[in-house]
């Protein structure tokens, strides 16, 4: 799940929360409120009352003749004043709720109980007011508190919605910038734009990931590329020695032979020397990608130039090349020589009188796919993440190569952004394929 | 004909030296780019081997220089280590006639060294002979008498250099040298054995057209020669096209 869908989600349950809370709290708070409310009503008209029983003295709220309790009720009955004489002790003033009967049926009253001499005679008083309208009332608030809740909800909902893609969008922005990197050389971003100093950190930190990364690599590569330049001297001085040698005349026979062998031997590590050397090259982007390659044409220059290991092997060639496969921008140098390695192996571990297949068609993505074809042995399941790996042979019995004519693969197939595949099975053979990208209209 | 070799190694401008001189070359030495700057001012040079990481200079700066005063007339081989394709590119467009990246077989540069000579002096040959065949080097084709020989472009190489190197005994690697040194690829077809195979080719094409002679001898364990014309005991110069 996304951080914003979980952002969402939980200011959503939050909100949800509340609203519950609120709903499930109004009658409460409803019911206090009227009553506390109702409470002061009562005390005022109380004062009222004294105040008038002041001005006017008792007799005319009691009742002609006995003179002992009256009841006067307001007109619409649901306030009254109950005033009393009586001989019990005075108490003080007590608010409560009590039922009261009118017209048969039992009505809530708030009533305020009040104790006081007048004349020397201790008189109760109770004043009460109905408390049935508050029902009412509590429904109303409840409906419409529902409204406001809903209303509020979803509009701070959307405006969030807003705000959290608005403050997340650094992240898209640190990832795409991620997947842009391609190989140990990033290019240089621009400081991220937020104001979100987390952002800015994480940036900072993948900025300062990069950049080691790319020391590590640029150590590496120089290291290959100073160690292949300093051998590559005294390969050169023994080698032009042993030519030497065996120009001079009645060298013994043993001593040639000895000569030649050392030769092959210094051979080998030149060779070896120089792949690497042209892998550190290729990975320091040295070779200028400025070409268009038909790659055709790329193919049938490398056959013509395996002609004659394809026709010692009695190996036949297949042809079946849709279209035309292009490459751009692209070093011509290389690609030859990616083809040329893919081909030299497909001849390389093919059987004599085997068959290379080279194939290929645009896929629906508008990229072309190049499929080489070998019916060599096939190669273990196990064995095929490996294959790209430097000096990663495993065919013990081909006694030739470095296990480098791959890494120079993969290595020229990465600058030029080609994605390599490789499938073996005993019954159709070993099959490596190669998605060029499509050409861009606008490539320089 | 005078060579200087610009050349920081001390080992390395001896064997080239020795070489050279058994070639007949008179060859100067520089260590230094100041050197080599001193030396292209007092003197003329046929030949001028140049080595690209010099300890003083970077050689394509004493290159660019040498292009102006008085060796402009020289041939300027560069022999690099560096071997980068900006340095081959750069070095020819300033004006080196050809570039060779170590380690070099030596062979392959007084090859080059005589195919410069060739090309400057307006000699160039456009047919090589031996025997009853005849090597076409403007269509690269083979024949003997009037019949043609399909070769491969690979095998016309190899016989080409096997011609122009008559009578020597070339080693495999020489030969492979030849034959591969300009394409990258894994060390594997480098393999000088693959030249046994080519050798194994043109043999065949070679007998079916003369049964008679065997031209490309095997010598000993060393490598491949051809034969002279007349099989004389003393190798004898190869007779002019």
């Amino acid at each position: 799940m996304k951080l914003q869908q979980k952002l969402v989600l939980l200011t959503t349950l939050s909100k949800g929360l509340m609203a519950a809370i609120l709903l499930l709290a109004l009658p409460w708070v409803v019911q206090t409120l009227v009553m506390r409310h109702t409470d002061s009503a009562l005390r005022t008209e109380l004062r009222q009352v004294q105040a008038r029983i002041a001005q006017v003295g008792i007799g005319e709220f009691l009742p002609q003749g006995s003179g002992v309790r009256r009841t006067h009720y307001d007109l619409l009955q649901d306030e009254f004043i109950d005033l009393q004489a009586t001989t019990s002790q005075p108490f003080r003033d007590t608010i409560g709720t009590f039922p009261r009967r009118q017209h048969g049926a039992a009505v809530d009253f708030r009533v305020l109980r009040h104790s006081g001499y007048y004349q020397g005679q201790l008189y109760t008083f109770e004043i009460g007011k109905s408390i049935a309208s508050v029902e009412d009332v509590y429904n109303l608030l409840r409906t419409s508190a529902g409204y406001a809740l809903a209303f509020t909800v979803l509009t701070t909902l959307l405006i969030e919605l807003g705000v959290i893609g608005h403050l997340l969008r650094p992240v898209d922005h640190i990832v795409e910038r991620l997947r842009a990197v391609r190989g140990p050389q990033a290019p240089d971003f621009p400081p991220l734009c937020t104001t979100t100093s987390d952002f800015q950190y994480l940036d900072a930190s993948i900025q300062q990931m990069l950049l080691k990364i790319q020391r590590v690599f640029e150590q590496e590569r120089q290291f290959i590329a100073n160690a292949s330049h300093e051998l590559l001297t005294p390969i050169s001085i023994l080698q032009n020695r042993f030519e030497n040698m065996l120009r001079a005349e009645n060298l013994p026979e043993e001593a040639e032979a000895q000569l030649v062998t050392s030769q092959k031997t210094l051979q080998r590590m030149t060779a070896t020397l120089r792949t690497l050397l042209l892998i550190s090259r290729v990975e320091n982007n040295q070779f200028p990608r400025n070409e268009t390659v038909d790659v055709r044409e790329v193919l049938t220059d490398a056959v013509e130039e395996l002609e004659d290991r394809i026709g010692h092997k009695q190996i036949s060639l297949r042809w079946n090349l849709a279209g035309q496969p292009t490459l751009a921008p692209a070093s011509r140098t290389l690609i030859f020589t990616l083809i040329i390695n893919l081909l030299s192996n497909a001849i390389k571990y093919n059987r004599a009188g085997g068959e290379i297949e080279i194939s290929g068609q645009l896929e629906a993505s508008e990229a072309y796919v190049l499929h080489i074809r070998n019916t060599g042995k096939a190669i273990a399941a196990d064995n095929l993440p490996h294959l790209f790996e430097r000096f990663r042979r495993f065919d013990p019995e081909a006694a030739e190569g470095e296990g480098l004519g791959l890494a120079v693969v993969r290595s020229i197939a990465q600058l030029h952004f080609v994605q390599i595949m490789v499938t073996s099975e005993e019954a159709r053979g070993t099959t490596f394929s190669l998605r060029l990208p499509p050409v861009l209209p606008a490539t320089m | 004909m005078n060579v200087l070799i610009v050349e920081d190694d001390r080992a390395l401008a001896r064997e080239l030296g020795l070489f050279l001189y058994d070639e007949h070359y008179h060859c100067d030495f520089a260590r230094t780019g100041r050197e080599a700057s001193e030396k292209l001012f007092v003197n003329e040079y046929d030949f001028v081997l140049l080595d690209l990481g010099l300890p003083d200079q970077d050689g394509l700066e004493l290159l660019a220089q040498a292009r102006k005063e008085r060796n402009k007339d020289a041939s300027i081989i560069i022999l690099s280590a560096r071997g980068s394709v900006d340095d081959r590119i750069n070095g020819l467009n300033l004006g080196a006639d050809d570039y060779l990246p170590k380690p070099y077989s030596l062979l392959e540069l007084g090859s080059r060294m005589q195919a410069v000579t060739r090309r400057k002096h307006g000699v160039v040959e456009d047919k090589l002979s031996f025997g009853g065949f005849v090597l076409n080097l403007s269509d690269r084709s083979l024949r003997h008498g009037d019949t043609p020989i399909v070769v491969t472009r690979k095998e016309f190489d190899l016989l080409h250099y096997l011609l122009l190197h008559r009578s020597k005994v070339l080693t495999r690697l020489q030969l492979s040298e030849h034959i591969w040194g300009s394409t990258m690829t894994d060390s594997s077809d480098h393999d000088s054995n693959y030249i046994d195979v080519h050798v194994k080719n043109v043999r065949k094409k070679l007998a079916q057209a003369d049964p008679e002679n065997e031209w490309i001898e095997t010598v000993r364990g060393i490598g491949y020669r051809l034969r002279p014309d007349n099989a004389a005991p003393a190798p004898a110069p190869a007779p002019a096209a």
